[in-house]
């Protein structure tokens, strides 16, 4: 579905990704671990095509096409669904507005027909259910206002509603206390399926308790230093990250014990 | 400085034409101090202060004759509320429901207003005010008695269809202690058409009275509209005045008010939406003459295209009016590089314990809301539409009034989110 070949990547002139090689299959669950800095979400970033973040090197195929040719709004018609770290408050526009758009772009982009207003409605209140959201966030102003687990949950309804094949999580957990990250946690198992892969980007082993990954994968700067299945995670959460080599952490361990 | 000749033949040549309240002695001593006035200051020019980024050649190079009446040649949406309307600037009496002893016509109403007219003027009106006051022939009234209410909403719709017209319109909204209203003023013309609407609403705010009032402008692509709202405020009155701008060729608005008595609230909410090439000046003044009164104005502007705005908004503190807060924001999008916005913000803070802030801003839309909405798939053409209608959409917000805000709502959708009102 997804294969990332040697992609190099810069920030402002700053090489951020140093040559990532990353292959995903539909169903599977990638987990993407590393030290602060060490260039997980501008991986989620570039994939989704955030503007700012310059491709130096390398490719990305998905889905048989080249993904960075594509607009991001093309990338998200094509199945590409970006949980952004922090999402964006949006003054002025509803959630039902903002996923009705959104849906309705999807279907244009694929030749389908818009949603039916009265499908639309059952649908969200439906997805809204799933994580647990009251109905009325739905006609609130997009994040405005909501507290950081809601703006989480928001994330995963949206997720929910626009069904991608590859969802890339970019710190979904970060800020959620635990009663929040079980329940964003439960969205996201509720939408696991043999079709659809995901890519959680992390720093904490924490949410791989709740939703198990298939494989899990450390950055050190900008480069995929290790890879293994989830005990891979749980190592990691007993000895840090200083016990990857590669890492500035391992780095700076070296250089105290020295 | 303009001189006489270069005021065309429609400014004051109108011998021929029968006046409103001509055998009326004190509205003629008004007139005749106005035509006098204007006789000394002429139409505005850039080289005066308060013009000097708003280009009056375009209207000044046409010609306009007194507007005739003639009966209403458009067809209005139904409404439940009763509604004026006004052709050309005459009333048209039996287009119009909702006469009563509280809303009448300027021409039924001459000795009713005669204490009032002309009360909220600015003390150097600028030559379309002098003129409006010289040639003034018709507008509506509305006069509420100690404790009247005006249930519901009054709608007072300006249709202009005739081609090279000029209309002098008055409005007055009188009321007295507790008393409270809320008017929609709208001012709509046939696209295509040059006109020149030069229209004044005086508001006498009395005692507690609760004023709501609106003027939406939706005029003809190629007409002028200078207009003013001048406002007077007696002791705990609120009064709100919402003052839309979508269309027009040129557009003139000053926005003024006194308070003249403590506790009074004043809250100025603007919205322009410019295209094109249009062009639309702002003029703002909150005089906080006395202590305890609170002001709260929120301007923003929207331009694409050719269009020019301009802002200047003045709030003046007077000497011993303490205990003033007053708040004053104008946002402004601009959404071409052709685009151009004047923000004058002007704070003139006399006495020492008051609470006075202002921001302004100029900017395009935001990246990351940008990006965020188009990582969901959304178009960037919808992805702009969207982010434009939700900033100039909290302007609308601001309105209390269900039925109005919805209806703007709409009419803004229709302006801005083209393809997808159904979102809204």
């Amino acid at each position: 579905m997804l294969k990332v070949k040697n992609l190099h990547a810069t920030v402002g002139g700053k090489s951020i990704l140093n040559g990532i090689d990353l292959e995903v299959k539909p169903g599977e669950i990638h987990a993407i671990m590393g030290p602060n800095g060490s260039g997980k979400s501008t991986l989620a970033n570039v994939l989704a095509g955030r503007d700012g973040y310059e491709v130096t090197q390398g490719s990305v195929e998905y889905l048989g096409k080249d993904l960075l040719q594509l607009e991001p709004e093309e990338r998200a018609c094509e199945g590409i669904f970006l949980a952004f770290q922090y999402p964006v408050e949006i003054p002025g526009v509803s959630n039902m507005a903002m996923l009705k758009a959104a849906m309705n772009s999807m279907r244009k982009y694929h030749g389908e027909d818009e949603v039916k207003a009265g499908e639309f409605l059952k649908l969200i209140r439906q997805k809204a259910d799933l994580v647990e959201m009251k109905h009325e966030f739905l006609k609130r102003a997009v994040n405005e206002g909501f507290s950081g687990g809601e703006k989480k949950r928001n994330e995963i309804l949206q997720m929910a509603m626009l069904e991608p094949k590859l969802a890339l999580l970019d710190e979904t957990d970060s800020g959620l206390d635990i009663d929040a990250l079980k329940i964003v946690s439960n969205g996201v198992n509720a939408l696991r399926s043999p079709e659809r892969a995901m890519v959680l980007v992390t720093h904490y082993q924490r949410l791989l308790d709740y939703i198990v990954p298939d494989y899990v994968h450390v950055l050190a700067n900008g480069k995929i230093v290790k890879s293994g299945d989830k005990s891979l995670a749980l190592e990691l959460e007993a000895k840090g990250y200083s016990w990857i080599d590669g890492t500035d952490d391992a780095a700076a361990a070296v250089q105290q014990a020295s | 400085m303009i001189t006489a000749n270069e005021n065309q033949s429609w400014v004051t040549a109108h011998a021929d034409v029968a006046l409103t309240g001509a055998n009326v002695a004190w509205l003629n001593h008004q007139r005749q101090s106005a035509l006098a006035q204007f006789e000394s200051v002429g139409l505005p020019g850039v080289r005066d202060e308060d013009w000097r980024y708003t280009n009056l050649r375009a209207l000044k190079s046409n010609d306009y004759a007194l507007s005739a009446s003639s009966p209403l040649s458009i067809e209005l949406a139904e409404t439940a509320n009763p509604r004026l309307v006004f052709v050309d600037g005459h009333l048209d009496a039996n287009a119009s429901t909702g006469l009563s002893d509280s809303v009448t016509s300027l021409k039924e109403s001459l000795e009713l207003v005669e204490a009032y007219f002309g009360s909220t003027l600015p003390k150097e009106p600028h030559g379309f005010t002098s003129l409006n006051t010289a040639y003034a022939h018709d507008g509506y009234v509305v006069h509420l008695k100690p404790g009247k209410i005006l249930d519901g909403v009054l709608e007072v719709v300006f249709v202009s269809q005739s081609a090279d017209a000029v209309s002098h319109t008055r409005n007055l909204i009188i009321t007295e202690a507790n008393t409270q209203c809320t008017i929609v003023e709208r001012h709509i013309g046939a696209h295509g058409t040059v006109y020149l609407n030069n229209v004044i609403t005086e508001i006498i705010a009395g005692e507690n009275a609760h004023i709501d009032h609106y003027k939406i402008q939706q005029e003809s692509d190629d007409a002028f509209h200078m207009g003013g709202v001048f406002i007077n405020q007696a002791k705990g009155s609120q009064v709100k005045n919402h003052n839309i701008a979508l269309s027009g060729l040129v557009t003139r608005n000053d926005v003024y008010t006194d308070m003249l008595g403590e506790g009074a609230h004043m809250e100025m909410n603007g919205l322009v939406v410019g295209q094109g090439r249009q062009h639309i000046d702002n003029h703002t003044e909150v005089n906080h003459a006395v202590p305890n009164c609170t002001s709260d104005e929120y301007y923003k502007t929207v331009l694409d295209d050719h269009s020019r705005s301009v802002f200047r908004g003045r709030i003046i503190v007077a000497k011993d009016a303490q205990l003033t807060n007053a708040d004053q924001q104008n946002n402004n999008l601009l959404l071409s590089k052709d685009a151009e916005a004047d923000c004058k913000p002007q704070l003139e803070i006399y006495a020492d314990d008051v609470k006075c802030s202002h921001g302004a801003t100029m900017g395009q839309l935001d990246p990351v809301s940008l990006f965020y909405l188009k990582s969901r798939g959304i178009n960037a053409e919808a992805a702009n539409a969207l982010l434009t209608f939700a900033f100039a959409n909290e302007v609308i917000e601001r309105i209390n009034v269900d039925s109005v805000r919805q209806e703007l709502t709409q009419i803004l959708a229709g302006e801005l989110l083209s393809g997808l009102e159904e979102l809204v």
